[in-house]
């Protein structure tokens, strides 16, 4: 009574992880060598300049700090600027979907209009080869006419038409989400470095728009002082001292050793609760109107010893000595010529300044601030050498003294994200319902034709849901622009457009460690699901399947490899040549673009889908480079999940020929690189009908009864 | 006394730089077979300098010449705005005025401060460039829709005068409370330092317009340069030729930069009230350098008429085309 002669092994950690580690360490090692990195910089100079600028327009002398070239016009003998151009890829680098920055000629007219826009060079996918760049083109062109001076977001297409803001929306492509938003992002990033040197906007917070909130309470002055809502700053001498400590010199006008340097009462008047305690409630309502809306006021009053506010300070000035910063930049503050007898009586005497903040500083009165002066000492008679010293410290009020308006809401990335919230939704469904299948091999995946019925089902959904409506078939050029972001830009945002691949890389990256490649490659991969269905036609076409000679079966499976070395290492020496090679795979023509694209194209994805008649994914076996890559990372495997009996291979081998993908060695190895886990050969382990070690075991009148051994 | 910016700067000298390149560019069928007979191609490059718009005309045998010459004309332009432009924060002049001194500025600027405080020690004052702090009282007082209060006015005028200045080859110091503009010498000192360049590089006919004007040779037609000046009120039409024109002119005027609208005050300020000059509307001076031209252009708004034609006579090979206020 040997019983142990039919044992099923469980899933089991598997062995030669440590091998396949070590390969992929070798791969990364291999194209790190290739660190040749591509000069990145506009490339039209002023003859590529004039043939965009044709006379009468006149392109002038480059300005010699930044990338900008003006473009004047002559009329009557004198000139006059048009714009200025200059390319995006000279001010903002943003990694297209294929991971290499697109490059934009703008051309932005003195008051902030674009006056041209046009595509010099990009590597978005979606446009290269499928819709075409007239599309792209045409979305480029929409920006014309508009203002760099308002954040303009891409709307779906027909947007504008559908009523969307026409100064601040552009119609988007479907298609291609994530390459318009990052067209667009690189449109406003670089016209706004632009218009910050040239035409005196763009600062940092742009949009930001932070008002204090209408709310009033009757504090006094104290009140506010124990808040810090009005800083009381008192430096003291040996601050001061402190400050100039090395210089060897000493304050040449000491106070009393008691009275501090100076002393500061330093407030922000906008909150109605600190302006009204100090100016009064009609004197707050008209300084709010006098600097008119957006702007800012901040009151400075000096009582100390030394003044940052000199006798000799011009009323409407910039101050010399007081200079207000936030997030490193200094804030243009202007005195505002207010009036001192509109001030509270209880704040101290001395000279004072009401300084103005501009709307365009994009000073964010919600976040910290600080005020700094300037002390300056001299050394020397005739000639004095002045030596100046900054001490500043911190302002911040409560931020909910605040209102915080953003005019696009938040980054465009999450819009993305919430855009497609339902689809994500479902696909994060489809994704919990399929694992607990895959993973109990004793429910469902034992009943062959439910599971059969359960398996057509999922495919339409990969095909029909994940594939052609939420457009999110995983492909070879996410990895190309991640190798690209890793060797050249170090810029991974572009993976966050495209929120439903996301999700399925996710889900694709831990399913591979712990089933392998198979669970991409077998059921979430829309175009595997295609020719699948694709595949029911061989039997009425009575087509036979062509049986590859093992040797040459085992050849043409290392063609994938081949291909996808040939594109990562195109992709880390940042050739354009990874877009052409990524070409191999048809996923783009049957899934992206529901085969309307040129006849090349289409012709090479319906040849593999007729070759899959003939030679069951052929294309996923031998070409597919995703897959390569894929059965690569699959290595990592953790479990040998497929159950085996001791005699799978010897003497039975039912499993291994009704494989259809040949990844059942004669021993009875699985070849779980090559594993689709679609699930047959454990269907058949665990059918008494099928499997014949149980039929030859029931035959002879005996049970067999799995049971857990080591694996081999 | 000028004093920056000069945003949509006016102009009133027009003519020969317009007409040279309009037809360089336009190329009027009788013009290229004057131009080629002669053997010779003209090539015009237009950039932003100055708060304005600077263009360079030259003419010559040999093309990538003409190029490689535009290429270190505009090179000149720039150097002339790092060591004085006060629209650059950066500038040498920039930093001066912020601290007060500067050590080992650079030979532009050092050329145009001495400039400047011998045409001042000259006028006894009339042309000073440390009229700088009135801009700021006068741009803001402006933007309020007001002139500034008289006792502001005397605060600041307190603290003008060119003797207020030390200057060595090494070093450029300054009283506290003092600030330079050099921006009534910048355009003429920038023209000097342009032809410089084009003659180093051969050039034999070149028309130079960096707001200030100059002129060598001819047009590649062999027809001589021609400087329109234009009316004041009627900035597009002219009130004098000067042709041929050659050297260099320079013009000052109370349209460019103006605080009323009567032009009363502008941006050119007499240095002992803080006002701007009532006498003239524009002035233009021709001389043998750009640097001279423009120096003597401001200080004749300032001067008057009469008194403007008594420096002038001072230096000889200089003429003057004085406009009064209408």
């Amino acid at each position: 009574m040997t019983h142990e002669a039919s044992r099923l092994t469980p899933p089991s950690p598997r062995r030669g992880g440590r091998d396949a580690h070590a390969l992929l360490c070798h791969l990364v090692a291999i194209l790190l060598v290739f660190l040749a990195l591509p000069a990145h910089a506009g490339t039209l100079g002023r003859a590529g300049l004039e043939k965009h600028f044709p006379p009468p327009l006149v392109v002038g002398e480059r300005d010699d700090r930044i990338p900008v070239w003006p473009i004047l016009k002559q009329e009557a003998g004198a000139y006059e600027i048009i714009a200025y151009a200059f390319e995006s890829i000279d001010f903002a680098r943003i990694p297209g979907f294929g991971g290499t920055a697109p490059d934009l000629l703008i051309a932005l007219a003195p008051d902030g209009t674009f006056r041209d826009a046009k595509v010099i060079a990009h590597h978005e996918p979606v446009f290269l080869e499928g819709l075409g760049s007239e599309p792209l083109f045409a979305f480029v062109e929409q920006y014309v006419g508009l203002s760099a001076r308002q954040p303009i977001r891409v709307g779906r297409p027909n947007a504008r038409a559908a009523g969307a803001a026409p100064a601040t929306t552009v119609d988007g492509i479907s298609m291609a989400t994530a390459s318009t938003r990052v067209i667009n992002e690189t449109m406003l990033a670089a016209s706004l470095a632009v218009a910050r040197e040239k035409l005196g906007f763009g600062a940092v917070n742009t949009g930001l728009r932070v008002e204090a909130k209408p709310d009033y309470a009757p504090l006094g002055l104290a009140e506010l002082e124990r808040r810090g809502w009005v800083k009381r700053w008192r430096m003291t001498p040996a601050e001061v001292d402190a400050a100039f400590a090395g210089t060897g010199l000493a304050d040449p006008d000491p106070g009393a050793p008691d009275e501090p340097f100076s002393d500061l009462t330093i407030a922000y008047l906008n909150v109605p609760t600190i302006g009204r305690a100090i100016l009064g409630e009609a004197a707050y309502a008209r300084l709010m109107r006098e600097i008119g809306p957006g702007a800012h006021a901040v009151m400075v009053v000096s009582s100390g010893h030394w003044s940052p506010l000199p006798d000799d300070f011009v009323l409407g000035s910039v101050p010399d000595r007081l200079t207000i910063q936030q997030g490193g930049l200094t804030v243009n503050a202007r005195d505002a010529a207010w009036e001192r007898r509109d001030l509270a009586p209880d704040l101290p005497a001395g000279p004072w300044t009401l300084l103005k903040i501009g709307d365009a500083a994009g000073f964010d009165p919600s976040a910290p601030w600080s005020l700094s002066v300037k002390v300056t000492r001299e050394r020397g008679q005739i000639f004095p050498e002045k030596i100046a010293r900054e001490i500043a410290t911190e302002y911040r009020l409560p931020p909910d003294l605040f209102t915080r308006a953003v005019p696009d809401e938040g980054p465009s990335w999450t819009d993305s994200w919430r855009a497609r919230a339902s689809e994500l939704g479902i696909i994060a469904a489809a994704l919990a319902l399929l694992v607990p299948v895959l993973a109990r091999h004793d429910a469902l995946v034992a009943k062959s034709r439910p599971f059969g019925l359960f398996r057509l089902g999922f495919l339409a959904f990969t095909l029909g849901f994940v594939g052609w409506t939420a457009q999110a078939q995983l492909s070879i050029v996410t990895l190309v622009g991640t190798v690209r972001a890793l060797i050249h830009t170090g810029d991974f945002g572009f993976l966050l457009y495209d929120p439903p691949s996301l999700l399925i890389w996710g889900f694709v990256l831990v399913t591979l460690v712990v089933w392998g490649r198979g669970t991409f490659c077998g059921w979430l991969c829309p175009f595997g699901a295609l020719q699948e269905f694709c595949a029911f036609l061989a039997k009425p076409l009575r087509i036979r399947q062509v049986t590859v000679p093992p040797r040459l079966d085992r050849a043409l499976r290392q063609v994938k490899y081949a291909v996808l070395a040939a594109i990562l290492l195109a992709a880390a020496l940042g050739s354009p040549l990874a877009d052409t090679v990524s070409e191999v795979e048809p996923f783009k023509t049957a899934i992206t673009l529901y085969f309307a694209r040129s006849w090349p194209f289409v012709l090479y994805a319906v040849g593999l889908l007729v070759l899959n008649l003939f030679v069951y994914k052929g294309f996923c076996r031998y070409l597919c480079p995703l897959g390569a890559s894929l059965a690569l990372a699959g290595r990592l495997r953790l479990l040998d999940w497929i159950p085996r009996r001791t005699e799978c291979g010897s003497p039975c081998q039912l499993c291994k020929v009704r494989c259809r993908y040949g990844a059942i060695e004669p021993s009875g190895r699985i070849d779980y690189p090559e594993c689709f886990q679609c699930m047959d050969c454990v269907t058949i382990i665990h059918d008494p009908a099928q499997c014949v070690p149980q039929v030859v075991a029931r035959r002879r009148g005996r049970r067999i009864v799995p049971r857990p051994v080591a694996a081999e | 006394m000028r004093s920056p910016p000069r945003p949509a700067r006016r102009r009133v000298l027009l003519g020969a730089a317009g007409l040279a390149a309009a037809t360089a560019l336009g190329g009027t069928a009788a013009f290229r077979a004057l131009a080629s007979r002669r053997g010779l191609a003209t090539r015009t490059r237009a950039g932003l300098a100055f708060g304005t718009v600077a263009a360079l005309t030259v003419a010559g045998p040999d093309e990538p010449a003409l190029d490689a010459a535009l290429d270190d004309g505009f090179a000149a332009i720039r150097a002339v705005e790092a060591a004085a432009s006060l629209l650059r924060p950066d500038s040498a002049l920039s930093r001066l005025n912020r601290a007060g001194y500067l050590d080992a500025p650079p030979a532009d600027l050092t050329a145009m401060l001495a400039f400047a405080l011998d045409l001042a020690r000259r006028t006894d004052g009339a042309f000073d460039p440390t009229v700088q702090p009135l801009w700021p009282l006068w741009s803001e007082a402006s933007a309020r829709g007001e002139k500034p209060e008289a006792a502001a006015l005397r605060a600041v005028v307190a603290r003008i005068g060119w003797r207020r200045v030390r200057l060595t080859p090494e070093r450029i110091a300054m009283e506290p409370g003092t600030a330079l503009t050099l921006n009534a010498l910048i355009q003429g000192h920038a023209a000097d330092r342009v032809m410089a360049a084009l003659r180093a590089r051969g050039i034999e006919d070149a028309f130079v317009d960096t707001g200030e004007f100059g002129a060598r040779g001819t047009h590649a037609d062999g027809t001589p340069w021609r400087l329109g000046i234009a009316d004041p009120r009627r900035t597009e039409t002219l009130a004098a030729v000067i042709a041929p024109f050659t050297g260099f002119a320079a013009t000052s005027g109370d349209y460019q930069m103006c605080f009323s609208a009567d032009r009363a005050d502008h941006h050119i300020f007499d240095p002992a009230t803080g006002r701007s000059p009532r006498d003239l509307s524009s002035v233009t001076v021709t001389a043998e350098s750009g640097l001279l031209a423009d120096g003597l252009s401001t200080a004749c708004m300032v001067l008057g008429a009469a008194r403007g034609r008594d420096l002038v006579a001072g230096f000889p090979g200089c003429t003057t085309h004085f406009i009064g206020k209408a």
